[in-house]
């Protein structure tokens, strides 16, 4: 075998990795490495120069491997396997060691940082050693798209789609669409009205010549790769609809918190405390009465009901507060003798035009508390002499005082959660959820609606607490991206899938029972098990059960891994020397 | 046992849950023992036995492995692949003559940083007290 010349680059990331690795002697030390022709430290790997350095790099010293040690291979592998494909070498035959999330950002001595970066990159250059070129392979799409999920961000996905003539599936597990849209009266903080913005986008929906709708339907399972899914659609009779399509939209909604558990207010045991789902219905129904039947002299509205509370959801649910201050205007007009209290812990009125409705509704009749979210306020009924219904103690902050607010009625602003069956979804299309059972995108800043599964997107308050705005957006940029690559007709698929060496394989067949897809099938007339790289995932299952070694993971062999442990454990030696 | 021996731990992580579970450590700052040293695969299912066996071959004090958690593996059931060949290493570690915590198994997922940094932290310090694994110099004395 042809000696491997090698490149290493050590990436400053700025401060991020240079404050704690001492980058200088770790380039230098990586330069004494045999068959390390050049080892350079530059400020950003991962900008036009540095990327510009690598690929000169190859060019004049005729690199056949490189190194950077930089970020997570997460953020940055495939942007350095482009660049180094861009001048001309096999993506495969680059490695990335990770000195930043595994070193700098997570070490306090320098000296000991620098030496473990050391160690990383050390193991990055050996195991390159063995890199294999790999060719890549490309499949084509299948133009359909499955939504799942009828809400506002659902029916924004699936329109933009079926506009650009592609054919959609949209499934819904209720009898209606609209999900939560539906179920308001009025969007803040234009008070425009829902049902107005939303039942023309569902009429477009239910008579587009390129949706297909499912209402009451389920989907349980999906299988595939980008580009070829496929899935049954069970509706409630049970009867089953095969589909295959080449992308899939989640957009499952969020659901309201039940605030039962927080003893504090009372809910469900106190006449007149009801949460903002309630409040919403009683607006939609035109009839703001207390449980008595008589219109409400004085309403309380409590803030983060469930939110910004480490016992329930430590998050923000990023809806309450602007739909509270929506409550207290539609209060404020629909009964103009009626007081309105807003306890709130944190006022946070961030979107376009919401803190000027804030600014607003502090003109009207409108009375603003604040409490410390570790002191909530405590909700109980009024005394026989009291002219109210209930009362809320408090520590009002901003005075210092202790204070009791009259309410006939008390509105919970009750937090955003994850859908209950959050975690059935996540399995049938094969993504994560966060710990509070969020799904996760693939990146938080720079990748928002993709997700670690190719052609899977999430979009809406499946994947966080959001407005409608905010889900429209996502659905959108969805949208676009599954655009985006059906117009390409022919998608790239993993590489790194297992293959088989005929001459060691035994017919054994074990591989076959652990392959969790079925992608390994037994050749009976030369007794040998044969992968089937569409189907295969690269998981690497098979790889370490083979008892002759028949398979080899590719990206991940045996000896690849072996000859990164090497790496670590032998300061100073290399396998490659 | 010396009071200075720092360990050396060799630590591999799926790709999915736990090594994304440990990228979460470090975007979150979480501040962790430098003992340990992460191969990334992309299942605990991938970690063939030889792995850990070489790592404590090679000198390595102690070996973590890191999966998802039961049933939220990306490919299903690697994980449960992964436990299996757990419980047989401990078995054939411990006849060697390593003592069985010198080698973890452990869930993580991938909003688990702070589990990632603390248990990080209690297997280095675990490690620690057992002193330096002596495998690697009986080995060489066996000259096997």
């Amino acid at each position: 075998m042809e000696k491997p010349r090698i490149g290493v680059y050590v990436c400053w990331c700025g401060s991020n990795i240079a404050k704690m690795v001492d980058v200088e002697a770790v380039s230098k030390e990586m330069e004494k490495i045999p068959n390390v022709v050049i080892a350079k430290n530059y400020k950003y790997m991962c900008s036009d120069p540095g990327q510009d350095l690598i690929i000169k790099d190859i060019k004049e010293h005729k690199l056949t491997r490189v190194v950077v040690a930089a970020c997570s291979p997460r953020i940055h592998e495939l942007t350095f396997r482009k660049a180094v494909e861009s001048a001309g070498m096999n993506p495969y035959l680059f490695e990335m060691a990770n000195i930043r999330e595994h070193v700098s950002w997570v070490h306090e001595d320098r000296e000991s940082a620098t030496q473990k970066a050391k160690d990383l990159i050390r193991a990055a250059i050996n195991r390159v050693s063995f890199h294999e070129e790999l060719n890549r392979r490309s499949v084509q799409i299948n133009p359909a798209t499955l939504v799942l999920g009828g809400g506002i961000a659902g029916i924004s996905a699936a329109l933009e789609i079926a506009d650009a003539k592609k054919q959609v599936y949209l499934v819904e597990k209720t009898d209606r669409l609209g999900g939560r849209m539906a179920d308001l009266d009025v969007t803040y903080p234009f008070m425009t009205s829902a049902q107005q913005l939303l039942k023309p986008k569902i009429e477009a929906v239910t008579h587009h010549p390129n949706i297909t709708v499912f209402l009451e339907s389920k989907v349980e399972e999906t299988f595939g790769y980008i580009g070829n899914f496929e899935c049954k659609i069970i509706d409630r009779q049970g009867k089953e609809t095969a589909i295959k399509y080449g992308n899939l939209v989640i957009a499952t909604g969020l659901e309201s918190f039940d605030p039962t558990p927080v003893g504090n207010y009372g809910y469900g045991k106190l006449a007149n405390v009801v949460t903002s789902v309630e409040f919403e219905k009683m607006l939609r129904a035109g009839k703001l009465e207390t449980s008595e039947g008589k219109i409400p002299r004085h309403v309380a509205i409590i803030h983060c009901v469930g939110s910004l509370n480490p016992d329930y959801h430590e998050y923000c649910s990023r809806t309450c507060c602007m739909t509270a201050l929506k409550y207290a205007n539609q209060v404020c007009l629909a009964l103009p003798g009626t007081s309105v209290y807003d306890l709130y812990t944190d006022m946070r009125a961030f979107g376009k035009g919401c803190e000027e409705m804030y600014a607003d509704t502090s003109h009207r009749q409108v009375m603003f508390l604040m409490f410390d979210k570790d002191d909530l306020p405590k909700v109980r009924k009024a005394g026989t002499g009291d002219a109210c219904n209930l009362i809320v103690e408090m520590n009002e902050m901003l005075s210092g005082e202790a204070v009791l607010v009259p309410a006939d009625m008390v509105v919970l602003m009750v937090a955003a959660e994850a859908q209950k069956d959050a975690k059935t979804v996540s399995h049938a299309a094969g993504i994560s959820m966060c710990g509070n059972q969020f799904f996760i995108e693939k990146h938080p800043k720079l990748d928002p609606v993709a997700t670690t599964t190719d052609g899977v997107y999430i979009v809406g308050g499946c994947q966080g607490p959001k407005d409608i705005p905010d889900s429209v957006a996502q659905a959108r940029a969805a949208a676009a991206r599954i655009l985006a690559t059906i117009t390409q007709q022919m998608v790239e698929v993993e590489v790194t899938t297992a293959v088989v060496d005929e001459d060691l394989c035994c017919g054994c067949q074990t591989c076959i029972k652990v392959c969790p897809y079925s992608a390994i099938g037994f050749d009976a007339e030369k007794k040998v098990s044969r992968v089937n790289e569409v189907l295969c995932k690269g998981c690497g299952t098979c790889g370490s059960t083979c008892p002759t070694g028949a398979i080899r993971s590719r990206h991940f062999t045996d000896q690849q891994i072996l000859s990164q442990i090497e790496g670590l454990m032998r300061p100073g030696k290399t396998e490659a020397a | 046992m010396s009071a200075n021996f720092e360990p050396k731990i060799v630590a591999f992580l799926c790709n999915w849950c736990s090594y994304t579970g440990a990228d979460l450590a470090g975007t979150s700052r979480i501040k962790y023992a430098p003992n340990i040293r992460i191969i990334r695969v992309m299942c605990s299912g991938r970690i063939d036995p030889t792995f850990v066996l070489k790592s404590f071959r090679e000198g390595a004090d102690g070996v973590l492995i890191c999966g998802c958690h039961p049933g939220d593996c990306h490919y299903h059931e690697g994980n449960y692949r992964c436990l299996r060949r757990y419980h047989l290493l401990q078995k054939y570690i411990q006849q060697m003559g390593i003592e069985s915590g010198r080698l973890r198994l452990e869930w993580i997922s991938a909003s688990e940083g702070k589990q990632f940094a603390q248990l990080v932290n209690e297997m280095t310090e675990q490690v620690r007290h057992l002193g330096p694994s002596t495998i690697k110099t009986v080995m060489e004395t066996l000259a096997v």
